[in-house]
């Protein structure tokens, strides 16, 4: 299958949505460019996000080595356009990198402006939360050498230790404590801190900071390449890794003049979904692991150990299913296969349906999910909430319909519905995640039926990428949406120049802090976790490479001596 | 005097006799819960080629993890207050013994016939809860003034369901000692205020026993490990040690008071055994099916509970007294 | 207390039995086992009679673990299991099919350095007729040789095979030093064209 082009798409840009851009570029698959002045930036959020409501993917921005530094605003215009989305790119100067920051009009794009601080060294003007978003909070501000200046003493007269030690709150806030939850907290596995200023159990206050699982991995796609990187964007997550995989190859297919065999793209879209229903089961473990009801969680994971076992069987792995490749899929289902594991997903689906409606009964489960963590739909548009987050405030957007991966998600094809749910609350993300779940349930069957009745090719041998090439690729995470943009390398056809990933807990994590404001300590953790937040995803990779001759390795005589010295007493 | 050296004896006999059930009744809240989890939990009856690895069963494994705890560092925190912090285990521990003393087991009456044995065990059981929150509010740390502060808010509500049940019992009996409650006959009216109060003394062990919908002192993904958050090593085994003493403890005294008189003589062992094993099966089935209330929820649904059922058996309690 | 009288009648329903299983690859007759699936994709297997030590697998290998060095009269071609992602990609490239993934997955050894931590295979190098230095396997001179005559052009067939065979058997460095001395100089091919 090819993937089409609307032909007039930079016309009607030029026409119906912004007309003063300096240049307009058309890209494969409904993307365009916009060129504009950098301190037009501004306006055009303005205009975007407030008339339009259109939503900001990402902010973040490229070295251009001697041409200055490329400022990217990635929109989504797929409401108004078949698949269309917006790039506004503003190139800014090198030796002083500055330009307004659109943090002040859209709180989507805070997190995004202070990690492109981070990366690059640029410098949003204005922005409302100038502090570090990967890097400590006392790490010497701005960041352009990357390394600390000599001389440099940390002597704690930053507003973020004044602000987060609690030993130094004042006298007048003594009925207040400051709790941080993590970097390491039985209630959220992963590394994050969420401090909460509490009066008795009232939160009064919230903040939230990550960067402790930094990983580089876009540099390190920078450095691998295209076939390669596809197993490194499934590493970015454990849990998600399909729908990584899924966006990468979507992004990096969009580079050139793809073609895809039908039956890969249905692989592709059965994975997807196996893969959305096991992180649902998951998330509904962890949320009643963390409202305290063990049995609930052993259930739930029981169901989803049989969906792994599927997943296990069809790609050989059980995490990181290491298929994606470039114009097709890796493995093919054997008809056999499709067959025994559609009867095993429509059993499951009754199972589920059983169980999971069955937890969302239970009064206890109520009556600490209802009224806790609300989000109203303007709230949740103007802090960027993408996925179920998003659709349990009654916002419906899901990629798979507005601007889908390349699988097969055509509602005429298979039949399918975005759920969304009222409630605006913990108890409403819930709902959406368990129907979401049966919803993937009844289209990875359709999808089995459909590969136990055809066979076919599995993949085309993939073009070379053009030089200079960019794409955006996009996929419906189990989280939320996921975004990847690729600008291919100008001087070798294998290497990217540039990768961006925006991944979905990176947007709900930011609202965290919303809606923490006002509940109860006990419902912390519960509202983080509503969101499904995935750290690992947030903070992106990190590696360690054995064969530098600057780490020491081990013997196994002196990590023996070294773990003795560790554990005596 | 053969009868001073045979309680004497019996006092000798009830600690490792307490300790074993304990650690029994414990065994049995995980084994249960874990196959009511499908999961396969301690095994009864180890694997064939892991036997001499392991042992052919792990049927004292609360008592293994708890040898485990003394066998590791203690580290007491230097902002805590020393002294407190290191004393209020073993003197929960001590209370905890004590009371365990003033409830009869079948065969051997102990200290329960002393005069108003009945409010000196519930004064230690009490002793013991409170040494339990005094310990962790001296060790500084704000994950166990949290859990302090919800044990002191729990302990408060449910100990309101336990004296009233446990003095129901005694105004309907018209006595204060243990051995002569739990020595009395059954009687239609009886067995009736036994339903009732026994349902008053079941929802008050649930929270003086931490079981599900009420172990927010310890709600590990709020609050870390709550009051022990500070506690290793040795300190923290004897907690545990505590736990074990006042599970067996409590369950004695729910047997001895709502179900006599299968707590007196010897005879009534297995029968003993048998409600014991019930109980726990009733504990560890509201400890499965019921995720963790919030602290306020808990004490709305103490108050809304167990107050309406306390007048009750009030009531009940003072019928039979002056009635029959 | 219906919902949780309901939910109690479902855990004690069907899967009342323990879903835990014991370790998947045990021994012992009185366990019983998880299942290994078919297509688990495991340590990749090299045949030792298939590799010819290309380096095909060398340039895909996603997580860099392949690793070929030649030492002595030996060409290692080794596969680092704990940087392994079991990708398969080694076994789409390899021209051979020397290459397979099996089902097998036990790859914790107490030591990095242990054998077993690594996919290893030996071969034999072939040495220099000239100077004694070894520098590639027999048999990926005769592949290249039969690939190359497979694909070539009919014009220029029977010069290269001629060359291709007195060439057999020097190194780079003596070819270049006696091209002229074997007459294997590229320049001919200038004049083939000609023709």
């Amino acid at each position: 299958m090819k993937f089409e082009t609307a032909p007039d798409v930079a016309e009607y840009v030029k026409k119906e949505i912004y007309p003063d851009g300096l240049e307009y570029v058309p890209l494969r698959e409904n993307r365009v460019i916009v060129k504009v002045a950098p301190g037009d930036l501004t306006k055009v959020a303005e205009l975007f996000v407030k008339k339009f409501e259109a939503r900001l993917i990402h902010a973040t921005a490229v070295d251009l080595e001697l041409k200055g530094f490329e400022v990217l605003h990635i929109y989504d215009f797929s409401k108004f356009k078949d698949r269309l989305v917006v790039i506004v790119k503003a190139i800014v100067d090198k030796d002083s990198p500055e330009f307004p920051s659109i943090a002040n009009i859209t709180w989507q794009a805070t997190w995004a402006e202070r990690e492109m601080k981070e990366l690059l060294g640029v410098k949003p003007s204005g922005m409302p939360d100038p502090r570090h978003q990967f890097l400590p909070h006392e790490w010497p501000n701005p960041v352009e050498s990357g390394s600390i200046p000599e001389g440099y003493k940390f002597d704690g007269s930053t507003t973020a230790k004044e602000m987060y030690l609690p030993l130094r709150m004042p006298i007048e806030e003594a009925y207040q404590t400051l709790i941080p939850i993590g970097p390491y907290h039985p209630g959220v596995i992963e590394g994050q801190i969420v401090y909460v200023k509490v009066e008795g159990e009232q939160v009064v206050a919230a903040d939230i900071k990550t960067g402790f699982h930094h990983r580089g991995i876009m540099k390190l796609i920078e450095r691998r390449g295209y076939n390669k990187g596809a197993f490194l964007a499934e590493r970015v997550c454990g849990i998600c890794s399909a729908a990584h995989g899924l966006a990468y190859i979507t992004c990096t297919e969009n580079l050139y003049e793809s073609e895809v065999p039908e039956r890969a793209l249905y692989i592709r879209t059965l994975l997807a979904e196996l893969n959305r229903m096991h992180s649902h089961l998951l998330w509904v473990g962890v949320v009643a692991d963390v409202i305290g009801w063990k049995t609930g969680f052993m259930l739930t994971w029981g169901l989803r150990e049989r969906v792994m076992d599927i997943i296990e069987a069809i790609t050989g792995n059980r995490v990181n299913y290491g298929i994606w490749r470039m114009g097709g899929v890796s493995r093919d289902v054997p008809q056999e296969l499709a067959e025994k594991a559609k009867r095993t997903v429509d059993a499951l689906r009754e199972e589920c349906a059983k169980l999971l409606l069955l937890v969302a009964d239970h009064p206890v489960v109520k009556s600490r999910l209802i009224g806790v963590g609300p989000l109203t739909r303007a709230q949740a548009y103007d802090g960027g909430a993408v996925g179920p987050v998003a659709r349990a405030s009654d916002w419906k957007i899901d990629v798979r319909i507005d601007n889908p991966p390349h699988a097969i998600y055509d509602p005429k094809v298979i039949s399918w519905e975005v759920i969304t749910d009222d409630h605006c609350d913990t108890f409403g993300r819930t709902l959406v995640r368990v129907k979401e779940l049966l919803v993937s349930c009844s289209i990875v069957s359709q999808c089995l039926e459909y590969l136990a009745k055809t066979t076919g090719d599995i993949r085309i041998k993939p073009k070379t990428v053009p030089l200079g090439a960019e794409a955006v690729g996009l996929n419906e995470a189990p989280r939320g949406e996921l975004a990847y943009y690729i600008r291919a390398s100008d001087k070798d056809s294998s290497l990217p120049h540039t990768v961006r990933i925006r991944t979905p807990s990176y947007r709900n994590n930011a609202i965290i802090p919303l809606m923490l404001v006002g509940s109860n300590l006990a419902d912390v953790p519960v509202v983080m976790g509503s969101t499904d937040q995935c750290l690992a995803c947030t903070d992106r990779l990190e590696v360690i490479d054995n064969r530098d001759g600057g780490r020491k390795i081990l013997t196994w005589d002196q990590l023996v001596n070294l773990s003795r010295r560790a554990s005596r007493w | 005097m053969v009868d001073l050296i045979f309680t004497v004896i019996s006092l000798i006999v009830i600690v490792p006799l307490a300790l074993f059930l304990g650690v029994i009744y414990s065994y049995l809240l995980r084994k249960l819960s874990a196959r009511f989890q499908w999961r396969v939990g301690p095994m009864l009856r180890m694997y064939g080629d892991l036997k001499p690895l392991l042992g052919t069963t792990r049927l004292l494994q609360p008592l293994y993890d708890i040898l485990k705890l003394y066998g590791k560092e203690t580290i007491v925190p230097d902002v805590s207050r020393r002294r407190l912090f290191v004393y209020s285990p073993f003197l929960s521990l001590f209370f905890a013994v004590a009371a365990i003393f003033f409830i009869p087991f079948p065969g051997m009456p102990l200290l329960s016939g002393v005069p108003y044995s009945l409010i000196i065990a519930s004064y230690l059981l009490i002793a013991s809860i409170l040494f339990t929150i005094l310990g962790p509010v001296a060790s500084g740390s704000p994950w166990a003034a949290i859990g302090a502060r919800r044990e002191v808010e729990l302990f408060l509500v449910s100990e309101l369901g336990f004296v009233l049940s446990l003095f129901a019992v005694a105004i309907a009996r018209q006595s204060l000692v243990i051995w002569e409650i739990s020595s009395g006959g059954q009687s239609l009216y009886l067995a009736l205020l036994t339903v009732t109060a026994g349902a008053l003394m079941f929802v008050a062990m649930l929270g003086k026993l931490h079981i599900k919908p009420f172990d927010m002192p310890e709600a590990e993904a709020e609050i870390v490990a709550g009051p022990y958050t500070e506690y290793s090593g040795k300190l923290l085994g004897t907690y545990y040690l505590t736990k074990v003493f006042l599970l067996y403890g409590l369950v004695a005294l729910f047997i001895s008071l709502f179900l006599p008189p299968i707590a007196t003589d010897v005879l009534w062992l297995p029968l003993y055994i048998v409600a014991a094993v019930v109980l726990v099966f009733l504990l560890t089935s509201v400890q499965v099916l019921n995720p963790r209330y919030r602290i306020r929820n808990a004490i709305n649904w103490y108050l809304k509970v167990a107050i309406p059922l306390g007048v009750l058996n009030f009531i009940i309690a003072l019928a039979i007294w002056l009635v029959v | 207390m219906s919902t949780e009288i309901k939910i109690l009648k479902q855990v004690l329903s069907k899967y009342s039995k323990p879903m835990t299983l014991t370790y998947p690859s045990g021994v012992a007759p009185d366990r019983r086992y998880s299942q290994i699936p078919e297509g688990l994709r495991g340590i990749p297997e090299r045949d030792k009679d298939k590799c010819i030590g290309c380096r095909a697998c060398y340039f895909v290998c996603s997580g860099r673990a392949t690793s070929i060095y030649d030492k002595g009269e030996k060409r290692t071609v080794e596969i680092f299991l704990f940087r392994c992602t079991f990708c398969a990609h080694c076994q789409e490239a390899c021209p051979e099919e020397a290459i397979k993934m099996t089902n097998k997955f036990e790859i914790a050894v107490p030591n990095r350095e242990d054998p077993a931590a690594r996919v290893l295979t030996e071969l034999d190098l072939l040495k220099c007729k000239n100077c004694g230095t070894p520098y590639v396997t027999r048999k990926l001179v005769d592949r290249t040789y039969e690939r190359l005559m497979e694909k070539i052009d009919p014009i220029v067939k029977e010069t290269v095979s001629n060359d291709y065979k007195k060439l057999d058997g020097y190194c780079p460095d003596c070819r270049r030093a006696y091209g002229v001395d074997l007459d294997t100089h590229t320049k001919k091919y200038v004049w083939l064209e000609g023709v």
